[in-house]
């Protein structure tokens, strides 16, 4: 008896994994998977809901295809699994291009970003030179991380006293806060987010460490949803949606789509 | 009446010695026998055997009139199912050298449980003869006490009230005093005593020679897995075979 | 964002939280119990694979297995996962690997009784599940409270690890809040949280082993 109830509960258990899998909902989504961590991209805003320049661009893609949009916060590191297994359908999360040509089926890039290095006023640091010796801090992962380890940055990041690799950069800039690290790799428009009203105590080395293209990421061979999410991108930058959005957020038009260069032209 | 009978009993632990040699035993109604012997004569595995904690190798077992165990054509011994055994077990007792309380039960429950659960008895019928049970044994303020705040003494008493509950045919003592400091024996061979007197069916093994001498019908001397004297309890005074002659005068040392 | 609606959302996280704990509980422990009992049987290949699915769940990541449980049907299968799956495969995978957590336990505590107690309650005619659920059970559930509060205590810590297959709980939006806000103050309230939680655990299992005490 007891064997028994063993067994029918394993088979309950497996049967289990499919009836929850494939309970599909079948409405018409565009799940956009994001780094809940990434402002301005995609993060938490005032009213505590999900925001960010990706995520409202994200959005207005979704009206205009007549989807409905679900923001699907992901663990990043999972974020290859997610897009593969069908559970989000694009990344939109200020997701750099450079070095993931192959690994996915992009838009064009819509935005120009890079990495910078972001120091405390006080370390008195002005150029790359002045990183010779100290610690310097970057997220696990990124795009600042890939940076550094590329050949063009070698004679830069051995310079470094050390380097710290950190989860997130909330962290990193708690360690900069606390003196743990003296410099922090990072993206430009997260920086410039991170150190808005506290420019007195953080600046931005001119230099760039890399300049990078961001792109919306399919899993690789959907050019179907690609397509349309392009068109309809390219309606937004026609009509000057995308134009304002980035004002709003980055202070400049960063729009670096063919359509958004065409349409400054003719203007 | 015969109420306990194994006959020709061999019994071996993993295939290597035997530690019982074709024992035979036969315990009648009312009678209190007592079985002596050197550690490792094998007295405390026949009465594992005897009590089902053990299965033969060899041998038959009866209780009463009903078959337990009995020889296949190979000489095998077979057991009846579970279910047979299970009813069988009613009809011992059997009192732990370590007494085996159930810590987690009051006095009373300890005595009252396995006659509520096991034989489906009525709760009040079964608590007052537990009360009774207990008053017997000189326990009547330890009812709702645990275990452990009991001497040995108390609580080997308590697991004999627990084996008398059931009402057994026959009760089996292991070394009921081994595990008690000297002073506090005196207090179960009393009760084991007026047991006798109201002629509960009674097998005890036992290193209390003296106490063996006033309390049993018949004494049996084992030693090697075999029982190698037996008789009247005259015989703890005047025995025969060598060996029980040795191992008696050690004990009286 | 205003203290109100950081409360606000940290709230649902500790809902989520909440429920992936309690479940767990609620069905990892009678798992557990199921699971010792066959690894305690004499059988060589039930007892095989029961201790193979245990020292699994020992001996890998709780995050591994939350990936794999969530993933496997569309690797393996090719079937489609939708958003619901995200929290059930947390549950599946969390009592998967308390359960293994919870059946050793059970199985040191079932292995501490003495022999003695199995032996007077077959002599006193008990079925074996009556000895189990009368006699046994009680003293191993006094014996074993102590583990079992270690792990429930772990077990609070752990929810937060549902995140790896995108589940929010609290202390991910706390991360989510921390980086959007730069302030400390979700992680002082998540943090707290955890604790008042931990708290209120110990302080029940405290009681409960007080009650049990009546006997040694």
């Amino acid at each position: 008896m007891k064997k028994n109830l063993v067994l029918s509960l394993m088979v309950v258990l497996s049967l289990l994994v499919p009836v929850f899998a494939v309970s599909a909902d079948g409405a018409e989504t565009l799940v956009v998977g994001f780094d809940q961590n990434f402002p301005p991209y995609g993060y938490v805003g005032e009213d505590g809901e999900f925001t960010g320049y990706d995520l409202e661009l994200a959005a207005e893609v979704a009206k205009r295809l007549e989807l409905e949009v679900v923001y699907q916060p992901i663990d990043w590191d999972a974020k290859d699994m997610e897009l593969d297994s069908g559970t989000i359908d694009l990344i939109w999360n200020g997701f750099t291009m450079q070095g993931r040509e192959e690994k996915y089926t992009w838009t064009e890039p819509y935005k120009e970003a890079g990495q910078i290095v972001l120091v405390a006023v006080e370390s008195g640091i002005k150029d790359f030179a002045g990183l010779e010796g100290k610690n310097v801090s970057v997220q696990a992962d990124s795009a600042g991380l890939a940076a550094l380890e590329d050949e063009a940055n070698a004679e830069l990041t051995a310079s470094f006293g050390s380097l710290t690799v950190v989860p997130d950069y909330n962290q990193a800039f708690m360690d900069l806060e606390a003196g743990a690290v003296d410099a922090i790799v990072m993206d430009i428009d997260v920086a410039y987010f991170q150190i808005e009203g506290k420019e007195d105590k953080y600046m931005i080395l001119e230099e760039f460490v890399q300049k990078e293209d961001y792109g919306v990421g399919f899993k690789l061979g959907n050019e179907e949803l690609r397509d349309k999410v392009q068109e309809a991108l390219d309606e937004m930058a026609e009509d000057g949606f995308i134009q304002d959005l980035s004002n709003e957020y980055f202070g400049y038009d960063s729009c670096t789509l063919t359509a958004c260069v065409e349409a400054a032209k003719s203007k | 009446m015969t109420v306990f009978k194994i006959t020709n009993a061999w019994k071996s632990f993993n295939d290597s010695v035997n530690v019982l040699r074709g024992i035979s035993l036969s315990v009648e109604s009312g009678e209190v026998v007592s079985i002596i012997g050197p550690s490792g004569s094998g007295k405390s595995t026949l009465l594992r055997c005897a009590t089902l904690l053990e299965r033969l190798n060899a041998g038959e077992i009866r209780y009463g009139e009903e078959i337990i165990a009995e020889n296949d054509s190979a000489g095998k011994s077979v057991y009846r199912e579970e279910a047979a055994l299970r009813a069988c077990r009613q009809q011992f007792g059997l009192v732990f050298q370590n007494f085996n309380l159930f810590p987690h039960f009051s006095v009373l429950k300890n005595i009252a449980d396995a006659p509520i659960n096991v034989q489906k008895r009525p709760k009040a019928e079964v608590e007052s003869e537990a009360s009774a049970l207990l008053e017997k044994m000189g326990l009547s303020d330890k009812k709702d006490a645990y275990p452990f705040q009991l001497s040995g003494g108390q609580q080997q008493r308590v697991s004999i009230a627990r084996a008398l509950a059931l009402k057994p045919d026959i009760l089996f003592f292991d070394e009921p005093t081994s595990a008690l400091d000297p002073e506090l024996t005196g207090e179960i061979l009393k009760v084991i005593r007026s047991l006798a007197e109201e002629k509960m069916t009674m097998v005890v093994v036992t290193h209390e020679i003296e106490f063996a001498r006033i309390v049993s019908d018949r004494v049996i001397f084992m030693d090697g897995g075999v029982i190698i004297e037996e008789g009247t309890p005259d015989l703890i005074s005047n025995p025969n075979n060598e060996r029980t002659k040795t191992f008696l005068q050690k004990l009286r040392r | 964002m205003p203290l109100s609606v950081i409360l606000a959302k940290l709230s649902q996280g500790m809902a989520t939280s909440f429920a992936i704990f309690s479940l767990t509980l609620v069905l990892s422990l009678p798992l557990g119990l199921v699971v010792a009992l066959i690894r305690l049987r004499p059988n060589r290949p039930i007892q095989a694979v029961t201790r193979g699915y245990i020292s699994i769940m020992r001996g890998t990541p709780l995050m591994l297995q939350l990936l794999v449980v969530y993933f496997s049907p569309y690797y393996l299968f090719g079937i489609r996962l939708t958003p619901d799956y995200r929290f059930w495969a947390v549950i599946i995978a969390f009592v998967l690997n308390y359960a293994a957590y919870f059946a050793e336990i059970y199985r040191g505590g079932i292995e501490s009784i003495p022999v003695g107690q199995h032996e007077a309650a077959e002599i006193l005619g008990y079925t074996k599940s009556q000895a189990f659920t009368r006699i046994i059970l009680p003293q191993v559930v006094k014996n074993i409270l102590p583990s079992v509060t270690n792990e429930i205590i772990t077990l609070i810590k752990d929810t937060s690890i549902a995140f790896a297959i995108a589940v929010t709980e609290m202390f991910t939006i706390a991360k989510a809040i921390a980086s959007a806000e730069k302030t400390m103050v979700s992680y002082a309230i998540a943090g707290l949280f955890y604790y008042v939680f931990n708290f209120i655990v110990a302080i029940t299992m405290e009681r409960v082993e007080k009650r049990l005490n009546y006997y040694r």
